[in-house]
């Protein structure tokens, strides 16, 4: 997994819980990084998933929340950091629409060995998508609060339905109607 | 603040000093490794350019050099390069003027030049066009083109190339080869004829003194003393000379003519047929070893052929018991065969010449010099050579090829 998504998650961590559960959450866990992460580095998705783990045990928040919260913060990230990119859409749908076309591909050229996760379209319309996600790491909320944040970023809002196809989360169909 | 709170502080400052560390290592190896990945690029790329450079001068160097015109143009027909060659051949130089192909068809030639266009355009390519162009100064020449159709990277036609060969000069000297021949072929009917005249005109006197000679012998019956009665019988021997030599003549004059078509020829059966014609004198024996194959020929010329090298064989054997052997054996394009005698043999110094007209060793009422003129004459008509092996006194043989 990318080092910026672990660097942006203990900012976070630590903008709304201090420092010390950052300290915490990295002591409870077993990191082969020893919690030395920069955004340029590559590191290993279960240490991710026991940061996830032990800030959920810490705060009483589900993981799924937390990872919601995350990629809300997680859009401003890249916002900041790609505004051209953003700015060649003009419609959140269509944006969206593109992920697997254009953004994934975009990624690809500046992180060539990114493990990113599938978004198939099976059906769009001016003012709806479903999309099936498929990703091993079953972070599907953290894809939800990109979306949320993308109508809000176009000034719009959305109901968005999550359907697992799969139990475990590694397969899950996004229904979007704009609203 | 609390030891824990600075404990907390520190790890997390510990921490962030080591994440830069790592992120400077990380950068560090990237830098290097786009550096070397730029260098790689940069040393592919003037290979590249290198060995584009390398093509295009030797492209230039076929365009300058090759010795016939060589054009490119558009698929309208406007030319838009041509070499040296081609403005020679031309007479337009299109440096200093516009040309289209179209202006270099020759009228008659019209309907086949855009046949072969549309070929061009449909095909890619056409091969061996010939036909007349009119050059700038109203000459017209006569040349050999073949052209191909350029694409660019789509595989779309942008444009056509070809070489044209001026072959003006070998067209003339063609024809005039075939009115050589056809002259040639016109005085050699000619020279036949007037032999077949000549041969016949010859004959009639020789006939008269013949006639004269018997009268003269039977009107002076019993007045004739020996010594005239001898020189009577050598006008007649001489005079019987003179009509075979007459008649060979004619016949030599005649090989070439007559038959048309060649057929095909057993020469066993030939062979065989003229062992039992030829007067073949009781000592000598003729041996066929192996039955002999057909050919493709003309069938009284190659029994002609066997006939005089035999009797050839059978008049010069000086030995008891005279022997020829005719045999063959196959050649990849030829088959050779062999008349082997065991007669007086010839000597080296005369082998070439005995193939000559009017050639003989031996002065004998019964030779002319005609018979292997004659032979060599019909071994020629079939493609084949003739020569010979011989030993004085021990015997000779003949060896000829005939083509299959």
């Amino acid at each position: 997994m990318k080092g910026i998504v672990f660097t942006e998650f203990l900012d976070l961590v630590e903008h709304k819980f201090g420092l010390e559960m950052v300290d915490t959450i990295i002591s409870q866990s077993e990191l082969e990084s020893e919690g030395i992460y920069t955004a340029v580095g590559t590191y290993k998705f279960s240490e991710m998933l026991q940061l996830l783990k032990n800030l959920s045990t810490n705060t009483n928040i589900s993981i799924d929340d937390l990872l919601l919260v995350y990629a809300e913060h997680f859009f401003s990230v890249l916002k900041e950091s790609y505004p051209d990119l953003m700015s060649m859409y003009k419609d959140p749908i269509d944006m969206l629409a593109s992920i697997e076309n254009h953004i994934h591909v975009e990624v690809r050229k500046i992180y060539p060995d990114a493990e990113l996760p599938t978004f198939v379209v099976e059906e769009k319309t001016n003012n709806s998508l479903i999309m099936v996600y498929k990703s091993n790491r079953a972070m599907h909320h953290f894809g939800l609060g990109l979306m949320n944040k993308t109508f809000e970023h176009f000034n719009s809002t959305a109901s968005i339905v999550l359907e697992k196809i799969k139990e475990d989360g590694t397969e899950v169909k996004f229904i979007i109607n704009k609203n | 603040m609390s030891q824990d709170n600075i404990d907390i502080l520190q790890r997390a400052l510990k921490r962030e000093k080591s994440a830069r560390k790592a992120a400077e290592k990380i950068l560090e190896e990237k830098s290097l490794e786009l550096y070397n990945t730029a260098q790689k690029l940069k040393e592919a790329n003037e290979k590249l350019e290198l060995l584009l450079e390398e093509k295009t001068s030797q492209l230039q160097g076929v365009f300058e050099n090759i010795n016939d015109a060589y054009l490119i143009m558009d698929l309208e027909g406007n030319a838009l390069k041509m070499n040296d060659a081609a403005i020679d051949l031309f007479g337009y130089d299109i440096n200093k003027e516009k040309l289209n192909v179209i202006d270099l068809i020759y009228k008659p030639d019209a309907n086949y030049a855009f046949k072969s266009f549309r070929e061009l355009r449909k095909k890619g390519a056409f091969t061996d066009y010939t036909a007349r162009i009119i050059t700038k100064d109203k000459s017209i020449k006569w040349v050999h083109i073949n052209a191909s159709v350029i694409y660019d990277k789509k595989k779309l036609p942008i444009a056509a190339q070809g070489i044209i060969r001026d072959i003006t000069e070998a067209k003339r000297t063609a024809s005039l080869i075939e009115d050589q021949k056809r002259k040639l072929a016109k005085s050699n009917d000619e020279l036949q004829e007037y032999a077949h005249i000549v041969s016949h005109d010859l004959k009639s006197p020789l006939r008269s003194i013949n006639a004269l000679v018997s009268w003269i012998k039977e009107d002076n019956e019993g007045k004739l003393d020996a010594a005239s009665l001898q020189n009577f019988t050598l006008i007649e021997t001489t005079l019987e000379k003179m009509e075979q030599l007459i008649s060979d003549v004619l016949n030599y004059s005649s090989i070439g003519s007559e038959e048309k078509e060649k057929i095909n020829v057993d020469l066993e059966i030939v062979v065989k047929d003229l062992a039992k014609i030829l007067y073949v004198p009781g000592h000598v024996s003729i041996n066929i070893l192996g039955p002999l194959p057909k050919v493709k020929g003309y069938k009284t010329k190659l029994q002609q052929l066997f006939q005089n090298l035999i009797s050839n064989a059978i008049k010069f054997i000086d030995k008891d018991k005279g022997c020829i052997d005719i045999e063959y054996k196959v050649l990849k394009n030829y088959y050779q065969f062999s008349v082997k005698d065991n007669g007086m043999g010839i000597d080296k110094q005369y082998h070439k010449k005995i193939f000559k007209i009017f050639h003989t060793l031996n002065e004998s009422k019964n030779s002319t010099g005609i018979g292997l003129s004659i032979v060599k004459k019909i071994v020629d008509l079939h493609d084949g050579e003739i020569w010979l092996e011989s030993e004085p006194k021990v015997g000779t043989t003949f060896f000829f090829t005939l083509k299959k």
